[in-house]
């Protein structure tokens, strides 16, 4: 009877013992399941649970492959500030700087021992180094894949299902960028949006398209806000799940030369690696946001003059782009390069034909990548140091090393 | 379709459930609706969200300073409030021209730069209009002295009436 009852309730359970004699609590737990007994004759639970702990790796597995445990609870960060945020924010352009204001300056409590907290200023702080530090990780992540080969038959689709995932993330930062409704955000979207505006033919609709008008207006806050929180969203859910789906079914690559020695389940070594990792990449979120958390600036006036407009840090290349590129030439910047950067990145699994994921064996692919990689590192660095920090005064040194245009402008 | 030969009581015919001529034709017709549905859904929704590219831009006369408020040689950042429909609200907004007198006639250069949009600002002393953005730099009439614009600063219409300088600007 009791045999019997042990087979329905869980088979892979701990409750499965080869114990002939049971004791009374035993007894009692078999007559009367726990919620977890319940739950897996429902649910399959603990089978699921065990097949991601005791998913078997290649030998060599090592610290690189904790990056996506990491993007995954970065990720979970995200999506948590940001509900939370949502209560509070308000997306009209008469209220959405107050209400960020408010999210900045009215939460202070004041907690025995830990002293004066700020709660808004704290999750505020989590969402915007969150993202950062997302990027920074999402970029090592494909770093990694890249040098490594990873994306190689059988993996193609994951790769570019993780490029997309990474594009979903820019658009998550441009757009997230607008909301606060301050100078820097207005600023930032003016050139952004103005950008699209540049494509031959369709730049005109584009621009009013993604503005929602003609200037930057109550409807661009609005698009920029559904975008930010319904569209993108849903699209790195549904991609996310796609690409964790894939990892599953082709399992991870493992390093690029196979190594001796057994495979080994995720459980316990690897998981430990993911913790650690988790862990201190979660400190740094919460350390940024505790040292210097996220101002704010004055309320977004298209006839102000104290704006020092100034991107996102991975924007910096591209900013710096756009300046060093001649009178005429902003197409280059605008679209072409960063386009053919984007499109090099969904090939790169059908542009690498060489069979072997050893780096030695596509030098073409390998040097080709690590120059854009370079050239993009480069733009940002002089991106970062050129740019004023807001406050101070200046056009920066850029104006004074420019040359002058050839000819005549239109006029 | 083999069974039919040895079967007698099968209902061969082109209108069975499993005829090809019937899947072929019940295959259609779930993509015709389905299509229909799609377009029940897909058509409003692009119409919604397209609105914005069929509203025309209108452009108004307004007096944005008494004639005698600039004086030749002078170029003046001059701030003038329009009431505009901004979307779902109506509201009084700032705009900011540059103005400056050529001859007998009257220059009101937009603010925005030509490169990206960036709001330009015009130092008096240097006598040219700077943009913070992408280091453009125009002289005083315009025109690109350096940077990556691939023209000038885009000029407004503008005309004096009543002892008023007026501009023509599109919302």
């Amino acid at each position: 009877m009791s045999e019997d009852k042990k087979q329905v309730i869980s088979p892979e359970s701990p409750v499965e013992t080869q114990a002939q004699n049971l004791t009374d609590s035993e007894q009692a737990r078999l007559d009367r399941p726990k919620l977890s007994d319940w739950l897996e004759l429902r649910l399959g639970w603990w089978g699921f649970v065990r097949k991601n702990l005791d998913e078997q790796m290649p030998a060599g597995v090592s610290w690189w492959q904790t990056l996506g445990n990491l993007l995954m609870t970065l990720l979970a960060f995200q999506f948590i500030t940001g509900i939370a945020l949502s209560m509070y924010y308000s997306s009209g352009p008469e209220s959405a700087h107050a209400s960020v204001k408010h999210i900045n300056e009215g939460f202070i409590s004041n907690i025995p021992i830990f002293g004066s907290i700020n709660w808004g200023l704290a999750v505020r702080g989590i969402h915007v180094y969150g993202s950062s530090v997302l990027v920074c990780v999402t970029v090592l992540h494909i770093l990694r894949v890249f040098f490594w080969g990873s994306y190689k038959k059988p993996r193609e689709l994951t790769w570019l299902v993780g490029v997309l995932i990474f594009f979903v993330m820019l658009g998550f930062s441009f757009t997230g960028y607008l909301l606060p409704w301050d100078q820097k955000a207005y600023w930032a979207t003016t050139v952004g949006t103005n950008m699209a505006g540049t494509i031959p033919g369709i730049g005109d609709s584009m621009l009013i398209l993604i503005r929602g008008g003609s200037e930057v207006g109550s409807l661009t806050l609005t698009r920029f806000y559904a975008a930010h929180v319904m569209i993108l969203p849903a699209a790195l859910i549904i991609l996310t799940a796609l690409h964790l789906y894939l990892v599953r079914k082709h399992h991870i690559a493992g390093p690029v030369l196979p190594q001796k020695g057994a495979t080994v389940p995720f459980w316990p070594n690897q998981l430990f690696k993911d913790a650690v990792v988790v862990f201190f990449g979660v400190g740094i979120v919460i350390y940024l946001a505790a040292v210097n958390p996220p101002g704010l600036e004055g309320v977004a006036n298209p006839t102000g003059t104290d704006l020092v407009p100034r991107p996102e840090w991975y924007y910096l290349g591209l900013y710096e782009m756009l300046k060093i590129m001649p009178a005429g030439w902003e197409l280059m910047a605008t679209l072409i390069i960063p386009g053919i950067v984007s499109v090099g990145m969904i090939l790169l699994p059908w542009l690498d034909k060489s069979k072997s994921r050893h780096p030695a064996m596509r030098q073409w692919i390998i040097i080709s990548g690590t120059a854009i990689i370079l050239m993009i590192g480069l733009m940002t660095l002089k991106g970062y140091l050129e740019t004023p920090v807001h406050g101070e005064e200046g056009h920066g040194p850029a104006v004074e090393g420019q040359a002058a245009p050839d000819g005549e402008a239109e006029h | 379709m083999s069974d039919c030969k040895n079967c007698d009581n099968c209902d061969c015919g082109n209108d069975a459930p499993d005829s090809p001529e019937r899947r072929k034709l019940l295959g259609i017709s779930v993509g015709i609706i389905n299509g229909v549905i799609a377009t029940a859904i897909i058509g409003p929704v692009v119409g919604f969200v397209g609105a914005p590219l069929l509203q025309k831009r209108k452009g108004i006369w307004v007096k944005v300073l008494s004639e005698s408020d600039l004086p030749p040689g002078e170029t003046k950042d001059v701030k003038f409030t329009m009431h505009i429909k901004d979307g779902f609200m109506e509201v009084d907004r700032e705009y900011a021209l540059f103005m400056r007198r050529s001859g007998d006639k009257v220059l009101a250069f937009d603010p925005a730069c030509p490169h990206l949009g960036c709001r330009v600002d015009y130092q008096s002393d240097k006598g040219r209009f700077f943009c913070p953005c992408h280091g453009a730099v125009f002289d005083d009439a315009g025109a690109v002295v350096a940077g990556p614009p691939a023209r000038g600063l885009f000029e407004h219409k503008t005309k004096i009436e009543d002892d008023h300088i007026w501009v023509y600007r599109e919302v």
